[in-house]
């Protein structure tokens, strides 16, 4: 079993400019792998197409070319396999949280007695127990983010592709969420593939993280994290080594701001 | 008068619940006053500044309106135009609903049949109106058609935005947690379109009796329609305002229960309990 758990392999994608005939290249021969157990942050400039490599994982679109492969099967159609927290926490406004995070699990056709104890179990370990009757409106956006990290842990995904999950908490309440995602990979082992822009996120996170260029975007670097865990989300600088895994995302990224007109 | 409102609590801080009664007697005291003013100068002004012959007098219209109901004269009206109304109601939302709702979900089908519709849509109802006696007769048919169709249209384009409206990415969250089409109409679709379905029912109840009523008025045999119609030909402005305000109880009573339908489906929407907290 030395296959990777996730390869994009090549990938390559065009989108079609609106109102125009022409197609604008947004990624172009990106290949990279993601082992089982693995913390993978992905990063690059803003509009490069980090997010539309999730979407391929997912199943929700396919590469114009390249493939993603899953288990060494390519992925043609929606991958239920995976679960995908996206950049908004996007509960469902008429559902109540518990009935959020059993969804999944009801849409698997698992039994009622191992649902409702799934959900406790889920809502506890994201520290949201006591508001499970509550609607999203009435929770704040941390909790609702928490909500949708529990709603995506509780069937137990093969790969967890979070798509810039903290991108839009306060300060606060983001480090206290990557603080609580470190926790929570570290113990449920799980494979998580990481979207951000934010080159502190993704080296305090990430045991690799991916660098990728501006439009057409390339994979600058593959760059492997060795920080010893747990690390301190609180003063990334408190980390031994931190600085010198920051500059060597850092070397990477710089030329993609210098160059950057676009922002 | 929210510093009435506020003043009550300070004496009666001990009782909540009387206060919460008293807030609500002012909130009703203050919604009926208007309408109690535009009445007593309706009674004043009639026969004053405007003869009564033309605009009658509200004690007038109550006088009537108790001797059609006792003497048993309004029922059969009542009756029909009841059945016309709920019978179009009904119609007329289960098409729009389906329709707005199959379209909305097809991008194929909402090609080809949106220009119809929206042709359709753009033709005055009630010019058809003569039409649909001609085809449905001058019974309650012709009625029903005419109150369904402009129920329908209403309906059909609010439902039709509404799950034209639903967010792409929470449909791919909900196929990636494993939800097949049947599911997924369930879960995320209907629930959507819910709040998008209400306002539609809501806006269609007056068009329904629109609808009703010009039928009635074109050509009838029976219904509160063609009692307002006789009245005016009558000179009995009394009778008038007594059909209308007949007609404005249907409103109120189907606006009520919308309502209430409305706060229980969207009861997500207006959560009651605890206000967002801090994490």
């Amino acid at each position: 079993m030395n296959d990777p758990l996730l390869a994009f392999d090549g990938i390559g994608q065009d989108f079609p400019m609106p109102g125009q005939r022409s197609r604008v290249r947004v990624l172009d021969g990106i290949s990279f792998d993601i082992d089982r157990g693995k913390f993978v942050a992905v990063i690059g400039p803003s509009g490069c197409g980090k997010s539309t490599l999730l979407q391929m994982a997912a199943g929700l679109l396919a590469p114009t070319r390249g493939a993603v492969r899953h288990h060494g099967r390519k992925v043609t159609t929606v991958n239920t396999a995976v679960g995908f927290v996206p950049q908004q926490a996007q509960l469902f406004p008429w559902k109540t949280l518990k009935e959020n995070v059993e969804l999944p699990l009801l849409l698997r056709g698992v039994a009622p007695g191992e649902r409702r104890s799934r959900v406790a179990a889920a809502l506890g370990s994201v520290g949201l127990d006591g508001f499970e009757n509550h609607y999203p409106s009435q929770l704040s956006g941390g909790m609702q983010k928490r909500g949708s990290i529990a709603r995506t842990l509780v069937y137990r995904p093969d790969i967890v592709l979070m798509d810039e999950p903290f991108g839009a908490l306060d300060a606060q309440t983001r480090m206290v969420m990557q603080n609580d995602l470190q926790a929570l990979s570290l113990e449920a082992g799980a494979t998580i593939v990481f979207v951000t822009h934010d080159i502190t996120e993704a080296v305090l996170l990430a045991d690799n993280v991916v660098v990728l260029s501006q439009r057409p975007s390339r994979l600058l670097a593959n760059i492997p994290i060795d920080l010893p865990r747990p690390r301190n989300m609180f003063e990334p600088f408190r980390n031994v080594g931190f600085e010198a895994a920051y500059d060597a995302v850092w070397t990477e990224f710089r030329s993609q701001i210098d160059t950057g007109r676009i922002h | 008068m929210t510093e009435m409102a506020y003043e009550a609590p300070a004496t009666e801080a001990d009782n909540p619940a009387r206060v919460a009664w008293i807030q609500k007697a002012t909130h009703w005291l203050m919604t009926l006053l208007p309408g109690a003013a535009l009445l007593l100068f309706w009674q004043w002004s009639s026969g004053r500044l405007i003869k009564e012959i033309y605009v009658s007098k509200p004690t007038a219209v109550a006088q009537r309106l108790y001797e059609l109901f006792a003497s048993g004269e309004i029922y059969p009206h009542l009756w029909t135009t009841g059945q016309e109304l709920v019978l179009g109601y009904v119609i007329g939302v289960t098409g729009g609903v389906v329709g707005g709702y199959a379209l909305g979900r097809s991008p194929r089908l909402a090609r080809i049949f949106e220009p119809y519709v929206m042709a359709f849509y753009g033709v005055p109802k009630i010019a058809l109106a003569p039409l649909f006696i001609i085809w449905f007769g001058i019974g309650m048919g012709s009625k029903v058609a005419l109150a369904s169709i402009m129920v329908f249209f209403l309906v059909f384009y609010n439902v039709f935005a509404g799950v034209r409206s639903v967010d792409r990415e929470l449909v791919n969250l909900t196929l990636v947690m494993g939800a097949n089409q049947r599911q997924l109409t369930y879960h995320v679709f209907l629930p959507a379109a819910a709040p998008f379905v209400m306002l539609g029912m809501r806006m269609a109840i007056p068009y329904s009796v629109i609808g009703v009523i010009v039928g009635e008025f074109t050509s009838s045999t029976q219904g509160l329609g063609l009692f307002i119609h006789e009245a005016s030909a009558t000179y009995d402005p009394a009778g008038v305002f007594a059909g209308i305000v007949i007609l404005l109880g249907f409103v109120m009573i189907a606006g009520a229960l919308a309502g209430r339908l409305e706060r229980w489906l969207l009861r997500w929407r207006t959560p009651s309990g605890f206000g967002p907290s801090e994490i």
